[in-house]
């Protein structure tokens, strides 16, 4: 009997501790998808509304609002610019970050080490509030920094007029965003190198006599795999959401040439008072990242399995 | 603002609200919310017209004709302006203030230098601006900041009320003229083609104060903005008269204030009604009119005010003007005649025409946009005159 009762509590306390431990780990994952997953349903469920005016209606449209948005030639510029956006901005971003973390794992003076990091690691520590504004003044074309440094250097055929022509408009955005996001590159991969393994080759690989460049490609980069793809992804899912740079640089103009997806949803939910188009914008950008996310979800479910 | 109201309620507590960030379009996004959770608010400041409607339309407003009737409003104040806050036969709002958006200022300096007078028409107006760039190649003669796009839409707007005349203006904005078929668009759109060359080029950067700062910093000599502006030449010490000059424009053929107003209404199922009304009943009064409008930039709603009460021989100007002539009152584009939803892409058309002026392109985008948001049926609502 004693022998029993004590089995029992035992067996009680096992339980006891599963439960605790579903709670602690179980109950903000339920809370944080349930939010999230309902908000996406929430929003395809109004892109197929009649939700048009301040009061929300919820009739059944169709795909009205999905027809409207892809026959308007806005919509079609703005995919087309966060395509510009995806490839511009990241890759870029990603390459110089490559080869910048890996000058400093070689020649970065290891003393000098934090310095440089916190510098570098500055600009991603601001808001794009903040830094729109500074690069918004600098691009300005008649008094900004840029073209009157230009203009003292007597490099006046170098002035340009920025974020005011609308050919190139996009792209000096895509800089704010590529100087923004390089020190957080950076960190992301640096800190990838520094696995014991990786190390332990790249020595032996400089024993054998493996040239810098060659470490780099043959040895690095295919044992940090999982790291750039982390980090691609995330650089990716930032251009295609990105919102705050556009409204407080350009706020889409010059024309709609530097407008994006996530503005235009905001202009068409707020100012134009078409809650179901706005809707119908959110479904698309949600469906872009999806995609962009597939590889590494792939490549994560691989590394769960084996 | 409140303090009128304070003085007469003395025992009323007003929650103020304000939503941080600024600008009417964070107050509306917060609003948006509130009112869709069934969570309105007393009371509201909303701009006649399209805004208003939506309102209405909403069910989120409740008429009130009895409080029009009680303090005889209707004929306190211009018949057009009534007419901007009149849905459906009846009042929803009451207006505080006229904002008018078709105003030319003027550097008095560069005007009085070059001995130039103000135009009043658009051949007056390329006279002056071939006089200013001829005379002075460093100044451009008109400013503009089109960031936020509407401020395109009213360099644009003046013109076409020359060439359309008051009536063509109202058809077109109510969705009644084809813009393919109507000449005054066209030949509006060709004026502002022929105009673009003089205006600051890298207006797309900036924002509507900034393009004032423009003429206060001596980089232009003109600037079309509404009312509010005098407000802002004031906070960088500029006064009305002395350094800066203003007329509304066009004068001739006929001399037209193109204009809105922020108004306050009833929420259906607002928590303190009897509260609202009194404070509804505040908004109307002269003594709120006189301490609100003369330090926000517009003028007053009422007639019966004294212009002098302005400081400022501007708005001096046009409210004697106004006070004779009720009737010369339109409201704008911008306010506005056509629902948001046009009026929104609208004003991105505009602004991408200043900065590349296709006119055929610009006709068909603006056609389409007629049809796409429904223009005629949402605007019916409005009648001026005989349209």
């Amino acid at each position: 009997m004693v022998s029993l009762g004590r089995g029992v509590t035992r067996a009680g306390r096992k339980f006891r501790t599963r439960i605790s431990e579903i709670l602690i780990f179980f109950l903000p994952l339920l809370f944080f998808t349930a939010i999230l997953y309902f908000m996406v349903i929430w929003t395809i469920y109004i892109s197929f509304s009649n939700w048009e005016g301040v009061e929300p209606k919820y009739d059944f449209a169709g795909l009205r609002w999905y027809e409207l948005m892809f026959s308007l030639s806005r919509t079609h510029i703005d995919v087309r610019n966060n395509l510009t956006w995806l490839i511009v901005g990241v890759l870029p971003t990603l390459f110089i970050a490559l080869f910048l973390a890996y000058f400093l794992e070689i020649w970065g003076a290891r003393k000098g080490e934090s310095i440089i990091r916190t510098l570098i690691l500055y600009p991603a520590s601001m808001s794009f509030i903040v830094t729109g504004t500074i690069w918004s003044w600098m691009y300005q074309p008649d008094k900004g920094v840029i073209n009157t440094l230009l203009r003292m250097l007597n490099l006046s055929f170098l002035e340009s007029r920025f974020i005011t022509d609308p050919a190139t408009a996009n792209y000096w955005l895509i800089l704010i965003f590529i100087w923004q996001y390089l020190g957080f590159a950076i960190i992301i991969l640096q800190a990838s190198f520094r696995t014991t393994e990786l190390q332990e080759m790249v020595e032996a690989a400089t024993i054998d006599g493996a040239g810098k460049l060659n470490t780099l490609f043959r040895i690095i980069l295919p044992n940090i795999r999982g790291g750039i793809l982390i980090l691609l992804s995330l650089l990716l899912i930032s251009a295609l959401k990105v919102f705050d740079i556009v409204y407080i640089v350009t706020f889409g103009g010059p024309g709609y040439s530097t407008d994006v997806l996530a503005f235009f949803m905001y202009i068409a939910t707020f100012q134009q008072h078409l809650v179901a188009l706005g809707a119908c914008l959110a479904v698309i950008i949600f469906v872009i990242a999806f995609i962009l996310v597939i590889p590494y979800t792939l490549y994560a479910l691989k590394r769960w399995f084996t | 603002m409140f303090r009128v109201f304070k003085q007469k309620y003395p025992d009323v507590q007003i929650v103020e609200n304000p939503v941080a960030g600024g600008g009417g379009v964070s107050h509306r996004v917060v609003l948006q919310a509130r009112l869709a959770a069934g969570l309105p608010p007393d009371t509201w400041q909303t701009l006649g017209g399209a805004e208003l409607k939506a309102y209405v339309d909403g069910g989120y407003l409740v008429p009130i004709d009895d409080l029009w009737d009680e303090l005889n409003y209707a004929n306190a104040i211009p018949k057009p302006l009534a007419d901007m806050v009149t849905i459906g036969g009846h009042r929803y709002t009451v207006p505080l203030n006229i904002h008018i958006q078709n105003i030319l200022y003027y550097d008095n300096k560069v005007f009085s230098e070059l001995g130039l007078k103000a135009p009043t028409n658009f051949d007056e107006l390329m006279n002056v601006v071939k006089a200013i760039k001829g005379a002075k190649p460093n100044i451009w003669p008109l400013a503009l900041g089109t960031k936020e796009k509407w401020e395109a839409a009213f360099v644009f707007d003046a013109i076409f009320l020359e060439v359309a005349g008051p009536e063509g203006y109202v058809k077109f904005y109510k969705g009644l003229s084809d813009p393919r078929t109507d000449p005054a668009f066209r030949t509006a759109l060709e004026k502002l083609k022929e105009l673009q060359p003089y205006i600051y080029p890298y207006h797309s950067g900036l924002t509507w104060d900034e393009s004032c700062g423009l003429v206060v910093s001596g980089d232009a000599a003109m600037v079309t903005m509404g009312t509010w502006a005098i407000g802002y030449f004031q906070s960088r010490g500029w006064s009305a008269g002395k350094e800066f000059g203003a007329v509304t424009y066009p004068q001739k053929p006929e001399r037209i204030l193109l204009g809105h107003t922020d108004s306050y209404g009833m929420a259906k199922g607002a928590p303190h009604p009897r509260t609202c009304r009194d404070w509804l009943r505040t908004v109307a009064s002269p003594e709120f009119q006189i301490a609100v409008d003369v330090t926000q930039g517009g003028l007053f709603a009422r007639l019966d005010i004294d212009p002098k009460e302005f400081p400022d021989p501007v708005r001096q100007e046009m409210q004697s003007y106004l006070r004779s002539n009720p009737g010369k009152l339109i409201l704008d584009q911008h306010g506005s005649i056509a629902p948001f939803s046009f009026t929104q892409a609208y004003w991105d058309v505009m602004a991408a025409f200043i900065v590349e002026p296709n006119v055929e392109k610009t006709i068909s985008d603006v056609a389409a946009l007629f049809e796409t948001y429904k223009v005629k049926e949402e605007a019916a609502w409005y009648h001026w005159g005989a349209v």
